[in-house]
């Protein structure tokens, strides 16, 4: 038979396992706006029933439960939206992070407006067509040499902006590196503390939040797979054990491991020997060739930016692709300009005979040839030729050496029409086409990279809500949990009261028949 | 579905935020009066827009050289003008000189008139417009004839190559502004104007009618070149209708492409301001009340 005091017991039971559960609706409501808080809840099971089973058990008519025992205090959580979440988190660094990139790159070009270069073009073009009409005017003269420097200050402008855009990209580099590394060593800390404690049969539960809002941070600057390592000792079966963070490729082939039970490694961005452009990326001990490096995040974005050395060990980038185009356009129109200027005779050349005048020309060549197309934006200007005289501007055409004839006037002002190989790739195109072309691919990208971060963006937030839902704090569910737990709780304290007066009743009241 | 305070607040800031954005984007529109503010609000339009651009510009410029033309081909027609009804005086006087009636001081006295028309002649050749020979082809710094018993032409005046001074009229088109030097005021016009005098002067009528000959083939020749500005300036007149059509056509275009449908965006504006308000009002509201405000 049970004991006399078994209902006090049990009471007891109660009353301890509510005043725990309180505790913890207390806790979630305190924390109800805490970033990355998720609630928490007693887990409540029934304590062994009374009598156990085994050969001396006194015989009853059943078992008689005895009560309630507070379990662990667990995380409400849902480890498969965190999965969800950071996949979707390092899609939106990455689109996030190129649409700003090409945002920038748009502002820059300025396109299509009545100040960007197809504008300093098309007044060039202009001034050709007034001297053409009039090659003798000296003002003619004078509005083609100033629009000649416009445009080759334009690009001058252009190939400048584009590369101090590339060395803020090179800054964010370095700075998405020393993120990546705090974030692996403050994973790393938090792994080995929850490694001291969970063997002792605690949950530690704000640092699993704590961890788990770090890996958050860490899956928008690469694509992470984590997993967790089995804890010893005393664990509870909850205890989620130490994280192993994987870095992984779109496929979701593992490159490197990132943080496990022996500690982080360092990730390491490493430039090619120009220091110009990314070669690859190491991890701890191994590189990977940045060819190779396909995990979606910011880190890739960044590195897309600024600019990284391809498979044929060419430089590509965003940045670096646009200032291969300025070198283009700049160096083949300069180039054909210059052939036409030379062919053609200018009033001097009529006085003195003839000698080839170039109009364009390359600021840091010695003798001001245009010979090297890399980077020839930023160095395009007049030569001093033209400088020096406005009669130096060519007119005529070398049969007819006379002062009256545009001839050649209007054959510089049709290289803006003609068609030219400006690619360096075999394929025809006009000045106007091929900036076209340029100006559209680049919308093109921005314009994708604006959708995938809004589609990204709407993604995340979608699992986001699915995340809070399961385990963010709700006050109407904690309030009516509070009304739950402290009926339960007086509830509890009346049962004592009942059993005191039971007991009251035996001690005092028994016996005393007939008194 | 579980809904919480945090999930609430946080939806209706991104609905908030969201709705000021489109207001924001319109607002935008309606203060630049464009569809597109960089080129990734929509390529397509962005590039259609560089090009329909370049084509107005273009327009504009073919429409500025044709002032030039203008210039070039009225005082052209002046020149040729005076020159023809200086040649037909001279063809009077040459006639009325001619009969045996007239003294030699009459005589004198026409020879002394031709020399006048000559010189008018030698000054009408070397016509200057804003500091060019116009009459010179392409040659315009050089006059074309200098003073002279006979005066003499530049020697350049029968090479083909400075006899087109053109203008371009729209792309690869070129006119000719100019009238040919070689068949208007050539060596032969002032040839046969020195002969004329010279035979006055001398009082000598013998071959006075083959010098009539010559003077009808040099007036027959400028009057040809004259009928031929004639039409060339019809044809500018045509060519300066179809670039004012053009000009119509490619701001048309340009404006159609890129410029945003003000009615339009002003009806969006309001009606994004409204979905506005709402979007605020609600946000207040909801998260005025928890199951708090009911419990004891």
């Amino acid at each position: 038979m049970a004991s006399t005091f078994m209902g006090l017991e049990t009471a007891r039971r109660g009353l301890t396992a509510q005043q725990g559960a309180l505790y913890t609706t207390g806790n979630n409501i305190a924390n109800a706006n805490t970033l990355g808080y998720t609630r928490q809840r007693v887990d409540l099971q029934q304590s062994e029933s009374f009598p156990s089973v085994g050969t001396n058990a006194p015989k009853m008519p059943g078992q008689m439960g005895t009560g309630v025992v507070a379990g662990a205090v667990v995380r409400v959580r849902e480890t498969f939206l965190d999965t969800q979440y950071r996949s979707e988190a390092s899609k939106l660094g990455y689109w996030e992070n190129r649409s700003a990139a090409l945002g920038n790159l748009e502002t820059i070009l300025n396109e299509p407006s009545d100040s960007g270069l197809s504008a300093a073009m098309d007044s060039f073009w202009k001034s050709l067509q007034d001297m053409a009409v009039d090659p003798q005017n000296a003002g003619a003269r004078a509005v083609v040499r100033q629009r000649g420097i416009a445009v080759a200050e334009t690009f001058n402008y252009l190939h400048q902006t584009v590369s101090a855009e590339k060395a803020d990209a090179k800054n964010e580099l370095s700075v998405a590196e020393k993120e990546i590394n705090t974030l692996l060593s403050q994973i790393d800390q938090v792994n080995k503390q929850i490694g001291s404690i969970e063997p002792n049969g605690y949950l530690p539960n704000d640092l699993y939040d704590k961890r788990d809002g770090l890996l958050d941070e860490l899956s928008k600057f690469a694509n992470i797979k984590v997993s967790y390592e089995a804890p010893g000792g005393n664990a509870l079966a909850q205890a989620e054990g130490k994280a192993i963070v994987t870095l992984v490729d779109d496929k979701g082939n593992a490159l490197e491991t990132l943080v496990d039970r022996d500690g982080a490694k360092q990730v390491k961005v490493n430039s090619n020997a120009d220091d110009t452009a990314v070669q690859s990326i190491s991890i701890g001990d191994t590189v990977v060739d940045i060819n190779n490096f396909n995990s979606t995040g910011k880190l890739k974005s960044v590195v897309e930016s600024y600019g990284y050395v391809d498979q044929n060990g060419e430089l590509a980038g965003t940045f670096n692709d646009m200032l291969k185009e300025l070198d283009n356009l700049a160096y083949t129109f300069a180039t054909e300009f210059n052939k036409v200027h030379e062919e053609g005779l200018s009033p001097n050349e009529i006085k003195d005979g003839d000698k080839a005048i170039s109009f364009f020309a390359d600021s840091e060549s010695a003798d001001g040839s245009i010979t090297d197309r890399n980077g020839f934006a930023s160095r395009m200007t007049i030569s001093q030729d033209i400088r020096n005289s406005l009669d130096n501007i060519t007119n005529a055409d070398p049969s007819n050496p006379t002062l009256g004839d545009a001839t050649y006037v209007s054959k510089l002002a049709e290289i803006i029409n003609n068609k030219y190989d400006y690619g360096n790739n075999s394929e025809q195109s006009n000045f106007r086409n091929y900036f076209e072309g340029v100006i559209g691919s680049m919308a093109v990208s921005a314009q994708e990279a604006n959708k995938m971060a809004a589609n990204s963006a709407t993604l995340q937030q979608t699992v986001d809500n699915r995340r809070m839902s399961v385990s963010s704090v709700s006050l109407d569910e904690e309030m009516t949990n509070m009304i739950q737990f402290q009926q339960a709780y007086n509830a509890s304290a009346r049962m004592i009261t009942v059993m005191d007066e039971l007991l009251d009743k035996i001690i005092n009241g028994m016996g005393v028949v007939g008194r | 579905m579980r809904v919480t305070q945090s999930m609430v607040s946080a939806n209706s800031l991104r609905n908030i935020s969201s709705s000021y954005n489109k207001l924001a984007e319109l607002n935008n529109q309606v203060a630049t009066g464009k569809k597109i503010t960089k080129p990734s609000d929509d390529p397509v339009v962005a590039m259609k827009g560089m090009y329909f651009r370049s084509n107005l510009n273009q327009v504009e410029q073919y429409k500025r050289n044709l002032s030039e033309l203008h210039l070039w081909m009225d005082n052209s027609e002046a020149g040729l003008e005076q020159a023809t009804s200086g040649l037909d005086r001279v063809r009077e006087l040459l006639l009325q000189g001619k009969s045996d009636t007239n003294s030699v001081d009459e005589r004198a006295a026409i020879a002394k008139e031709i020399a006048q028309i000559k010189d008018d002649l030698v000054n009408v050749a070397n016509t200057q417009v804003n500091g060019k020979y116009i009459f010179h082809g392409t040659d315009v710094s050089n006059p074309l004839v200098t003073n002279g018993t006979p005066p003499t032409v530049a020697a350049n005046i029968n090479d083909p190559t400075i006899d087109n001074y053109t203008v371009e009229v729209s792309q690869g088109i070129t006119m000719k502004a100019n009238i040919s030097p070689s068949t208007t005021f050539n060596q032969e016009m002032f040839d046969v104007l020195q002969g004329i005098e010279d035979k006055f002067n001398s009082n000598d009528t013998e071959g006075l009618d083959d010098l009539l000959g010559r003077l009808d083939g040099v007036l027959n020749s400028m009057n040809r070149e004259r009928a031929e500005l004639g039409a060339r300036s019809n044809r500018l007149e045509m060519v300066e209708a179809r670039i004012d059509a053009q000009e119509v056509m490619a701001t048309k275009v340009l404006s159609d492409n890129e410029d945003v449908d003000m009615e339009k965006a002003i009806t969006n504006l309001s009606v994004q301001e409204s979905v506005h308000n709402a979007a605020l009002a609600v946000g207040a509201r909801l998260i005025q009340t928890s199951l708090i405000d009911f419990l004891r």
